[in-house]
Parts: structure tokens; sequence; C-alpha cells
């Protein structure tokens, strides 16, 4: 209620400790739970329809393009070509890489992966668009494809950018510590090669964009489902050669990011295009099997890694060699090799480094930033690792990690790469996972089972979790950092009738901002979340938003709330000055409680909101002159840990939480299968700020990972065409294949972020990959079997258990 | 061609093209826009709705079948202004998080609990085998219908299908959102 009256601190950010912390329930679920939340399609206006001709080929030159059948089909607006495009556009700007090449939003001349946009045609409702880009002619010349990264690597293999010179578009190498002489002296080296799969965490409301434009201005209004306004203005702006001011982004509710809709943007440069083309408000819904063919994946990557041990079961050194295959796009090719470096020595105390990437691009769909980005692979990689030496030396795998944790009393401990891990106590955090899981008993229990025929495997992995991007690091490579650190804004104000509204640089895709955000402002204002309003829209006309805007990396609960915090505190220090004004009495005796500012110890001195507002909107004449009149506070925010990043040190992201997932898998060694009937997360979020949303992502992400470990990879042909194109054969979890989760509770508040939060949203999918693959390699340890690479499909165990003994 | 469905109770009669899906249907044409299209190949569920008290994929029916049918929609459980006992858990439980699969895993909750009034978890979680959720992990929304599944017992039973001549909405007592019979009106029986 309220009802706490507590005099304000000088510093301190909350007034009552009701709400931050509480399972408070999501604002946003009464009207989606009556089908009234409104995605993009959902929208209704009176636009045409866009449908796509899409390339059959994964590699082909375009010899001729007939567009007339289809400019007569009935209803038809306008068909544009990938060279219209072209004429009226700027290349795309790529960003990590080094070497020079052009694409443009569509397709011109060459096609390079199979369902590459060539043709659009604007037509009066979907099925007459479809109807009429059934009727594009397009020739083509087939081209040899290039496919696997080591068909790219090859001598003489077939160049996706001929202007490149070669399909690597970025390489580099960094060391940092005594690498050589850590593997010199080592008592053993654990060595192998991994496989990660091409997959996606697959919003379930595919990509989205209607676009509207103004004749008269000039302008653009666009509604979408992105996910990063930020970046999105500045892309289309540049490639659309408009000034920012002239596109304005409304996003409304999204079905789910994930980092998939990080990609959104070429495809509104060309609605917008399209818009202005056929004179006309223009819709495009993605469909799935569009989005599964031609956007996005995480790209698959090829990993060598070796781990330098000393007798003990110390780990000395880490040296990994890693080749991404990032398909056929130059803006995110190159993101994935540097980011998986954040967490190259996960939980643990090493101290000299190695690593060398390549991006190589191939005739495969475009990649894009997924659900924790590179780090799911790196700690694949790494915890697989482990297990391997655990093996090697004979020691417990639980006993190896906790001879090599970074220690409590080491925090803050800064890796050799530059990253600062604030705070964690990994030795307590396996120790509550080992319990909550009953380790001993299942280990027991396994034994047991295996003289029965049944085979069970435990399966333990540690993981780092980073939040917030410095977004410097992916320029290391260029050398030209053009985007540094992280900054949010937000604007948080009083209404004339004294109702608080706040307005964020973000966007939500299902994470419950609104919900956070009220709590924490209701705290620190002394009323209830529900006297906060905050639209789950964004729109960029009204919206305090930074080009590093959006929601990706777990930078809401930093940076965003950062923002958040610190406009609220802007507004209610003038707030209490317009009080003091009003009562005639100095801010430091004033105390706010149920939506009153009133004099400490005299709740009947009091002004409430609602008059507060009234003196600064309409009564403003009766103000001093030194307050200025109106309500409405914009702050901006960035993490001060950031440093600029260079090679020596590069602080590659800002929080670090940490979480140990045990997982029992059983597998069936006559039909290949898994389950998984014991799955434990003990995940360290800092402070908790609303437990029903932390859960609720750190099982999502979670089950986002066992996807990855189990089903999802995109195949493809040797001529580069998609297998697996619909969700009959890219398998998803489902709820009869997941596991009930037990959750323990770890919270270690995080120093540098404003509230003491740390990430949550891309854990599970981190730390779940290798916990599965450690599981079934122990089940399998009859067969002598060994996981490289995921996911473990039932095809890939059988043929491990008859004898290949790798999966 | 000419077709006349019960639409959340309403009739509604239009003139469709014999390739028109009935969930371009129901969001196109009559405008509810709360079933979802999440895939082209009947495997998501984001469009499940009632067709004649059975959850029913309508991405994988023409309009022209509903011809003469009874079909509910999300927008069609909470009438008379108090949110159905599946909706309200879903709130409860947090078992929303985008909310695209929300509308239809609340359908496809609504059809197991008429015929299965007290699931078992199991039960639960093979009943939205085909509804995919790509943000929960599904924990939370087999609680939220577990959940669910209480607050209906002893209120006449869980809700049944429309058509069903006793149908209720099984509001608990003393639930300020309880709307006195009017909900059933609004299904037109
Ligand atoms: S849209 Fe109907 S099952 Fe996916
Ligand atoms: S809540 Fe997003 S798909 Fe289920």
């Amino acid at each position: 209620m309220g009802d706490s009256t507590r005099p304000l601190e000088s510093d301190g950010v909350f007034v009552t400790s009701q709400w931050v912390g509480a399972a408070v329930p999501r604002r946003e679920d009464a009207r989606t739970v009556q089908g009234q939340a409104r995605y993009v399609d959902d929208i209704d206006m009176d636009t045409a329809h866009v449908a796509f001709v899409r390339s059959p080929h994964a590699h082909a030159r375009i010899t001729a393009i007939d567009t007339r059948d289809a400019e007569a089909s009935p209803g038809v607006l306008a068909v544009m070509t990938g060279r219209d495009v072209a004429a009226a556009t700027n290349p795309v700007a790529p960003r990590g890489i080094t070497a020079s090449v052009t694409q443009y939003v569509m397709a011109v001349d060459k096609v390079r992966y199979a369902g590459e946009p060539v043709v659009a045609v604007v037509a009066g409702t979907q099925y007459l668009a479809e109807d009429a880009a059934a009727r594009v002619h397009v020739d083509y010349e087939p081209l040899p494809p290039v496919v696997e990264i080591e068909e790219a690597l090859a001598e003489g293999a077939p160049l996706v950018f001929e202007e490149a010179g070669t399909n690597v578009l970025l390489h580099d190498a960094f060391e940092h510590g005594d690498v050589a002489g850590a593997f010199r002296g080592a008592d053993l080296v654990v060595k192998e090669t991994f496989r990660m799969p091409r997959f996606s965490s697959t919003p379930l409301e595919p990509w989205a964009i209607i676009a509207q434009w103004d004749p008269g201005t000039g302008a653009f209004v666009v509604w979408s489902n992105d996910q990063q306004p930020g970046r999105t203005a500045i892309n289309v702006s540049r490639t659309l050669r408009v000034p920012i001011d002239k596109v304005r982004y409304i996003i409304p509710d999204s079905g789910g990011g994930f980092g998939i809709k990080l990609a959104v943007w070429p495809y509104i440069v060309i609605l917008c295009l399209l818009a202005r083309r056929a004179g006309k408000a223009v819709r495009w819904i993605q469909t799935r099997s569009e989005h599964l063919l031609a956007g996005t994946h995480t790209p698959e990557a090829l990993i060598e890694a070796e781990l330098a041990l000393a007798r003990d079961g110390r780990f000395l050194a880490i040296r990994v060699n890693s080749k991404e295959n990032d398909g056929s796009f130059v803006h995110t090719a190159g993101i994935y090799p540097l980011i998986k470096f954040a967490v190259i020595v996960g939980c643990y105390g090493i101290r000299a480094t190695a690593f060398e990437f390549s991006t190589v691009v191939t005739n495969k769909a475009p990649t894009v930033q997924n659900r924790g980005v590179g780090k799911p692979g790196m700690t694949f990689v790494l915890e697989r690792l482990v297990d391997l030496a655990a093996r090697a030396l004979d020691l417990d795998p639980a006993e190896i990690r906790r001879r090599n944790f970074v220690r409590p009393e080491q925090m803050p401990y800064t890796t050799p790469t530059g990253e600062v891990y604030e705070s964690g106590d990994y030795p307590e955090c396996l120790r509550r996972a080992l319990e909550l899981a009953g380790y001993d008993e299942w280990c027991r229990k396994r034994d047991a089972l295996r003289e029965e025929g049944r085979y069970l495997g435990v399966g333990i992995a540690a993981g780092i979790e980073p939040g917030t991007s410095n977004l410097g690091y992916y320029y290391i490579s260029r050398g030209r950092p053009d985007f540094l650190g992280s900054v949010e804004g937000a604007m948080v104000g009083a209404d004339f009738d004294g109702g608080i509204t706040v307005v964020t640089g973000s966007v939500d895709a299902g994470q419950g901002h609104a919900t956070t955000v009220a709590q924490v402002v209701a705290d620190m204002l002394a009323i209830r979340p529900e006297q906060v309003s905050m639209s789950t829209h964004f729109d960029s006309a009204t919206s305090p938003f930074a080009p590093h805007s959006g929601t990706y990396a777990n930078r809401f609960n930093d940076v965003e709330l950062g923002a958040v915090v610190a406009a609220t505190r802007k507004l209610r220090a003038k707030m209490l000055r317009i009080a003091a004004f009003v009562l005639g009495v100095h801010e430091r005796s004033l105390a706010l409680r149920a939506g009153t500012i009133h004099v400490e110890g005299d709740p009947t001195k009091a002004v409430s909101f609602q008059e507060i507002a009234a003196y600064a909107y309409k009564k403003a004449l009766l103000l001093p002159e030194e307050i200025e009149p109106g309500l409405r506070e914009i702050a901006y925010y960035q993490n001060r840990a950031a440093k600029v990043p260079r090679r020596e040190e590069f602080n590659i992201q800002l929080t670090h939480a940490n979480a140990v997932h045990v997982v029992v898998a059983e597998v069936d060694v006559a039909t290949g299968f898994v389950t998984l009937p014991k799955y434990v997360i003990v995940h360290d979020w800092g402070r908790q700020l609303n437990p029903g949303i932390v859960k609720g992502m750190v099982i999502g992400s979670t089950v986002h990972g066992i996807g990855a470990a189990l089903y999802e990879e995109f195949l493809y042909s040797p001529d580069g065409q998609l297998l697996t194109g619909t969700f009959m054969d890219y398998l998803k979890p489902v709820a009869l294949t997941v596991p009930r989760f037990d959750l323990g509770e770890m919270e270690s508040p995080c120093p540098t972020s404003p509230l003491g939060t740390k990430a949550v949203g891309e854990g599970g999918a981190i730390t779940s990959l290798p916990a599965i693959a450690n599981a079934v390699e122990d089940a399998l340890r009859p067969f002598g079997v060994t996981v490289t690479s995921l996911p473990i499909t039932p095809e890939k165990t059988l043929r491990a258990i008859r004898g290949a003994r790798v999966i | 061609m000419r077709i006349r469905v019960r639409l959340n109770g309403r009739t509604v009669e239009h003139d469709v093209e014999p390739r028109l899906l009935l969930v371009h249907f129901i969001r196109q044409v009559a405008r509810l826009t709360g079933t979802h299209v999440g895939c082209d190949t009947g495997n998501c569920g984001a469009c499940t709705v009632l067709v004649e008290g059975k959850a029913v994929k309508s991405c994988l029916m023409l309009a022209v079948q509903a011809d003469g049918k009874d079909i509910v929609t999300i927008e069609g459980l909470a009438n008379g202004g108090g949110l159905h006992p599946v909706q309200r858990a879903f709130i409860e439980k947090f078992g929303v998080q985008c909310g695209y699969c929300t509308p239809g895993m609340i359908m496809s909750a609504c059809a197991l609990l008429a015929s299965i009034p007290s699931p078992s978890e199991f039960e639960v979680r093979e009943a939205l085998e085909g509804n995919l959720c790509m943000c929960t992990g599904y924990e939370q929304i087999v609680d939220a219908i577990l959940h669910a599944s209480t607050l209906d017992r002893g209120h006449g039973g869980p809700r049944r299908a429309p058509q069903a001549p006793h149908g209720r909405l099984g509001h608990g007592p003393g639930d300020p959102g309880r709307a006195s019979g009017t909900t059933e009106a609004g299904h037109g029986r």
C-alpha cells in the first residue's frame, strides 16, 4: 500500500520495499489471455500485401527476370527486383568483418542462398500477392555451391563474395598469458574437435512488418517486431538514404525475439521501398517456411580445443581454434567469434588463453545473434574438455570443477582477456546443485541400473551467463570501434493528474518489462505498481531510445533499469522541490507515502502527487522562477564498468551470472532416444526483481538448450538445399519431452548493476548444452562413446553405440 | 461460397473463396485476431480454436468446412467481463511470456479440461503436444492448467464445450469478475 513512511536518504533508490522482489503478476497478461494483445499482423489497417520470390538455388547467377505476367496479375500494385532495390539503396554495412564485400538487402545479379529474396510483389491481398509471385519468371545459371565449412576453406573453392578473394571474411588470433609455457609444463593435455549445430530459438511469431509512406512529408511509419530499434534506425536510414527522423518505428507486442529478430531491418528497407512504389501501406508477414529457410540461424561451428592440466587436475591453459559458418549475410558475419571468448575460461581460474577464429561464408542462410550468441558453443567445448580431463585423471567431475573454480574471495575476478566477474560463489553454487539433485544417490542408481541393462548418466556443467554487451568488442579486429559500451534511455514523468508514466528505450518480446519497471518505480515513489503506466509498445517518436537500444544481451535488468532509476530519481527530486515549496518546508524533512509527499513525522502536512502535478503544469505560474515547469524527466544510463576494448583487454560483457546444471539422462540403447528424468538448475541471478518472471526466463532458456542439445538442426543437402525446413523435421521440444525442473536459490548481488541484478535470459541455453552432453556420455560409458557434437539425435546415438564411438 | 458459422455465439455470414483457411476467416474476415499463426504445416497450435467443442487447428481447416459449425475462439471465453479460470490461472502462474502461443494453449487446455476435469501432469503435457511454446519451457503453462483444474472443482465442473447444454464458466465464489449468467448468453445458447 505504500504505507511505510521512510525518510529519503540522499542516495537511496527505494523508499518502500513492497514490490521489488515480489512475484507480482504480469500486467501484460490480462490482454494476452483474452486474445487482446496486438502483434503486427493484428493491426487493423488497410494495407496491401507483400510476397517474395525467393531463389530456389543456393548459388546462381540471375540471367533474366521477367515480371510482366506478375505485373498483369489481378490486384498487383508494384513489383520490385533486386536491381530496383539496389538502385534506391546503399549496400549493407558490415560490422565485424575486415574483408571488403558488397551486398544489398535483396539479391542483385547473383543469389547466395536458397531462399534469398529476388523479387518482391505487392498486391491487394496476401493470396493475390502469392498468386502474382508465382508468375514471376527468373532464369538462373547455377554456380557450384559451397555449403560446409571445410568446402568453403578448400583450395580453389567457389567464392560466395568474389570481390573478397576468399570465403574467410574475418580471421584473427589472440593470446593472453603464457600459453606456450603452460602447455610445455603440463602433465596432461586433453584435445578434441567439436561441432556445434546450426539451430535457432525460432520465436513463435515470425518476422512481421507494415510500412507506410507519406508522400507529403516523404516520411515512413514502420510497424515491426524488431527487437533492436536503435541499430535498426541507423541501419535503415543509412541503407534507405533518408535521415533518421524520416522513419518512425512502432513496435507493438512481439511474439518472442531471442536475437532472431535482430535481423528484421533489411526487410524493413524493402517494405519502405515497396510502400513508396505502391503508394499504399504494405504488409509482410513472414511464413514459418520463409523463417526457417531464409532467416535467421545460429552459425554452426567447428571448434578445435585443448586444455592443459597439472597432475592434480588444475587447469593451466586453454587453446581454441574456432571456425564459424556465418552463411551469407555480411552485416552479422563476424559477430559470433569474439563474443564467445567472453566465457573462454568459464567459471575457472585459467590464467592463459589463446584463441584463433575464422568467419567463413557459405551458401547457407544468414545468421544472427541467437540466444547466448556463441557462448553456448564455447561453454559446450570447455565443459566437455573438463569432463574428458576428469576421466583421464580419474577424478569425479564435481571434484575437478571444485579444484578449479574461481574462489569467492577472488571476486571481483579479472580473467586473462579482461572480463571482470563481479561477484558469485561458484563452489557453493555447485554444492547446492549437487545436494538438490541427490548427486551421490543418482550415481549409485546409475551403477545399479547398468546391471539391468539401463543406461543412465549424470552430467554436471558450470557456466557463466554474461549480460550487457560492451558493443565495442566486435570491432576489435577492424580496429575502428563504431559502437562502444551500452547506453539505454528512459522517460519517467507525472501526468497532469499525477499518474506516473514511463517510456523506455528497450522493447518487450515477452520479458514482462512493464511489470518489472512498475515494481521498481512503485518502490521508488511509495505508490502501487498499478499507478505506474507503461506501454508495452515502443514508438520511436516518443521513446528516448539510443543507438544501442533494444532487448538483447540481457541488458534490460542493467542499463534499462539503470535509466528508469535515474529518471525516476530526477522526477522524485523535482516533486520534492515542488512539495517543499508548497508545504513551506525544507526538502530534507519530507517523506513519501501512498501517492503523497508529507512532512516527516506529520502525515497531515501533505501534498498529493496530483497537486504537485497541478503546480508543475496548470499552475506553474505559482512556482518560483528557479523551478522549471513540467514533470517529465529523461535519463540515459550506461554501465560504468565498460572499458574501451583493446586487444589486450576486451571486457566483452559487463555483468556475469553463473549457474550449475545437474542432469540425469537415460539413453534407450535400442532406439537411441534420450530422456531427462532429473534436471536441476542453480542459477545465481543476483538480486531477483520478480521471481515469477525470473523462473520463467531460466526454464524457458534451458529448454532452448535442450532443443539444441537433443533435437534441432538446420541440415543442408550437398547442393545447399535446406532439408529441415518445417517444424515436422526441424524438431522443437514439446511439453511432453521436457522435464520438470528443480530450481535452487542463489543470490549474489551484482555490485555494478544498478539494482544488483544479473542476467537470467540466456544462461539456461548456455549451461544446458554441456550438462546434457556430459550426462549422455556418462550414460554411454560402457560403450566408450565420446560426445563431440550436437544435437545428440537418436540416429547419431545408435551409430555411436554400434561402433562409431563418437556422437 | 457463402458460409454461415456461429462464432463466439454470434452468427457470421460471409462469401469466401473456397481456398480461404479458417484461421484467415477468423482473423481477416471476422477480425478476431487473438487466434495466431505460427507455422504453415499444422505443427505449432497457435491457431487452435474450438470447433463443436473440440480443439482444432484452424490453419488445417478451410473456412467452407466450418459452414454451419459452432466455433469458439479465445475472444469468446471471457464474455461477460469475468476471466475464464484457465485465463486467470495463466496469469497467476506466469504461464505467459510473449503471449503468442497463449490463446492456442488456453483453447487446448479448455478442450482438455472439458474431457478430463482433473488431469494429471502427464495428461496435461500430453494434451499440449500439438502446441509449441518457444518462451516458457512449458512448466508454468502446465502449472497454470493444473491450477485451473482446481479452480473449477466444485463449481459445476470445468467449462464444457460451448454447445454442451450445461456448459459453465465455473467462476469461483467471490470472484470479482463473476458475471451472473451473461457469459452463457454470450455463447448464444
Ligand atoms: S498455425 Fe496452425 S498449427 Fe501452426
Ligand atoms: S509465451 Fe511465447 S511462445 Fe509461448
